[in-house]
């Protein structure tokens, strides 16, 4: 994944980077250094104003065609620090959502969905609503659904900002576990003792620049 | 998970919860009422024109006022070319046989024939009822029927007035046009009705939509990042719209059916041949008979065709309405 080059969204300026496939990194900086839109341009929630970046082997420009941006979030997972997961809906259900909107065959999409739950715990609740379960619990449907179509990114914004440290800490190991398996991951925190407590390479923002790429 | 919540899309739209189903079925039934009504309506106003005008062309109706009196002494000119029975004087012909008789004598006319006493009580019973028609004071009434092509000659209606004063002579294709402009105007209005209809039926289902886009906004955003294509969002609002209007049009339809069907009742002794008097036990003997003409097939075919396509037409309106409505407001997410 390469970076954005041009003028992106008006928080971020002249940014270039490359993430290596299967990856772990940290995206760090203070408040308003520009984490959440970089990630958001990332996630394709807001789109350059003029410039280009191609994100996993795809230009994305002003004018992509939506249908082009619609396949590729399908291969992006996004965690959120507020979960954002479907009040209506059962844990089984929510981490079902990206499989059936790739229309997979429900036999296949029940396979996948009891596997994911047993990695992250939470077997025993899948037919419990969000309403009815812990932050760390509602987090870990959150990360259950973004990989459980197996994306090639995925991307979490303040994941553990809701958490006592050791829910946090199981959240982090997970994505780390998730990376090891192939997938590239980039994780915005500002808690500096997670990061110290798994160390990996990171981006550092300041200003809507990148300061840092370790 | 149940079977029937199985069978359910499960996306977290619950649009069934989204959308005001009622309102939206309840609008949408009162807009295919008016659209039914209006259709039934311009077709039995073009049913009726048809057929006054098939049945004017061609066709001329005199009148004669006391036609068993004896008829007027004719003039000298008259009396050359009106044919005399040989055992009647012009003193005993009676103004119905002197008419007749000077019709007889015209060649552009293919066919005459008076009407007798059962054929005007016919015509009359569906205003006079049955025991109005022996008081009256009625005229003879004869049919003519031109040849094709042909025309009265000039001076005829002097010359029967002569003889027969009062004598009137309706020449029906003067007014066959008038009939056809009529017609014409109405189906215009009938038109612009049902546009006008459908237009206020397209608005409802518009807001309709947006209020359960507006109720969604966060599970579209949600499902919009997971990879939800625009034609997956607007598909799944369409298609319940559309089977909330399907609904709404059939409710409707069936709503105009029993004012469609009195109405049918009462025309029938304008648009064929069988006469209908009111109805003398109220109208609950008249419904059953009424709803029987939906049955027995002798209401018109084209008739049930628009009924039939009044919900159709609504599902599709809503389909597309709901389709370009979803679109264009997802259109502010990237």
């Amino acid at each position: 994944m390469r970076g954005g080059r041009g003028e992106t969204p008006s928080a971020l300026t002249s940014i270039s980077f490359t993430v290596p496939q299967g990856a772990f990194r940290w995206l760090l900086g203070p408040s308003g250094a520009g984490k959440s839109s970089l990630l958001r341009l990332l996630h394709l929630e807001t789109l350059p104003a003029s410039g280009e970046f191609e994100l996993l082997g795809v230009d994305i420009r002003p004018a992509v065609r939506r249908s082009v941006l619609a396949r590729l979030r399908q291969r992006i997972g996004m965690v959120h620090q507020d979960f954002r997961l479907m009040p209506t809906l059962s844990v089984a259900d929510n981490v079902a959502l990206p499989l059936r909107l790739q229309r997979r065959p429900e036999a296949d999409v029940s396979t996948e969905v009891d596997a994911i739950l047993n990695w992250v715990g939470l077997a025993a609740r899948k037919d419990a609503r969000p309403a009815e379960l812990s932050g760390g619990e509602q987090q870990r449907t959150a990360i259950a659904r973004a990989v459980v179509a197996r994306p090639d990114l995925v991307i979490a914004d303040e994941p553990t900002n809701a958490l006592e440290e050791s829910q946090a800490s199981r959240v982090i190991a997970m994505l780390r576990e998730i990376s090891a398996m192939g997938t590239t991951v980039i994780v915005a925190t500002h808690n500096d003792a997670l990061v110290r407590r798994f160390p990996a390479p990171a981006l550092r923002l300041e200003h809507g620049r990148l300061v840092t790429n370790e | 998970m149940s079977d029937r919540r199985g069978r359910r899309v499960r996306d977290g739209l619950a649009l069934s919860h989204a959308l005001p189903d009622r309102s939206l079925v309840a609008m949408v039934a009162a807009m295919s009422l008016l659209a039914a009504l209006t259709w039934a309506g311009a077709f039995g106003a073009w049913s009726l024109s048809a057929r006054w005008a098939h049945g004017a062309a061609n066709l001329v109706t005199i009148q004669v006022p006391d036609p068993d009196r004896p008829a007027s002494l004719p003039s000298d000119d008259a009396t050359a070319q009106v044919p005399v029975k040989e055992n009647q004087t012009d003193h005993q012909r009676s103004r119905i046989d002197a008419v007749m008789d000077v019709l007889r004598a015209q060649s552009a006319l293919s066919e005459i024939h008076r009407l007798d006493a059962r054929e005007l009580d016919q015509i009359l019973r569906p205003w006079l009822g049955t025991s109005g028609v022996a008081a009256l004071p009625l005229p003879g009434v004869i049919e003519l029927h031109l040849a094709p092509g042909a025309s009265l000659t000039d001076g005829l209606s002097s010359r029967l007035a002569g003889l027969a004063p009062g004598t009137l002579v309706e020449r029906n294709d003067d007014w066959r046009s008038r009939l056809q402009m009529v017609a014409r105007s109405l189906l215009a209005c009938a038109a612009l009705a049902i546009v006008l209809v459908g237009g206020i039926g397209v608005a409802v289902i518009g807001m309709a939509t947006r209020l359960g886009l507006g109720a969604r906004r966060e599970s579209i955003a949600i499902l919009h990042g997971l990879g939800a294509a625009d034609g997956y969002v607007a598909s799944r609002f369409g298609r319940r719209v559309a089977w909330l209007s399907l609904a709404g049009g059939i409710a409707g339809t069936l709503l105009a059916v029993p004012p469609i069907a009195i109405v049918v009742r009462f025309m029938a002794p304008l648009s064929g041949p069988q006469a209908v008097t009111m109805p003398e036990q109220g109208y609950s003997t008249v419904l059953p008979e009424a709803f029987a003409a939906f049955t027995d097939g002798s209401v018109p075919g084209d008739l049930m065709l628009g009924f039939v396509c009044v919900p159709l037409c609504a599902m599709l309106a809503a389909l597309l309405t709901a389709q370009i409505i979803v679109r264009i407001w997802l259109r502010r997410l990237p």
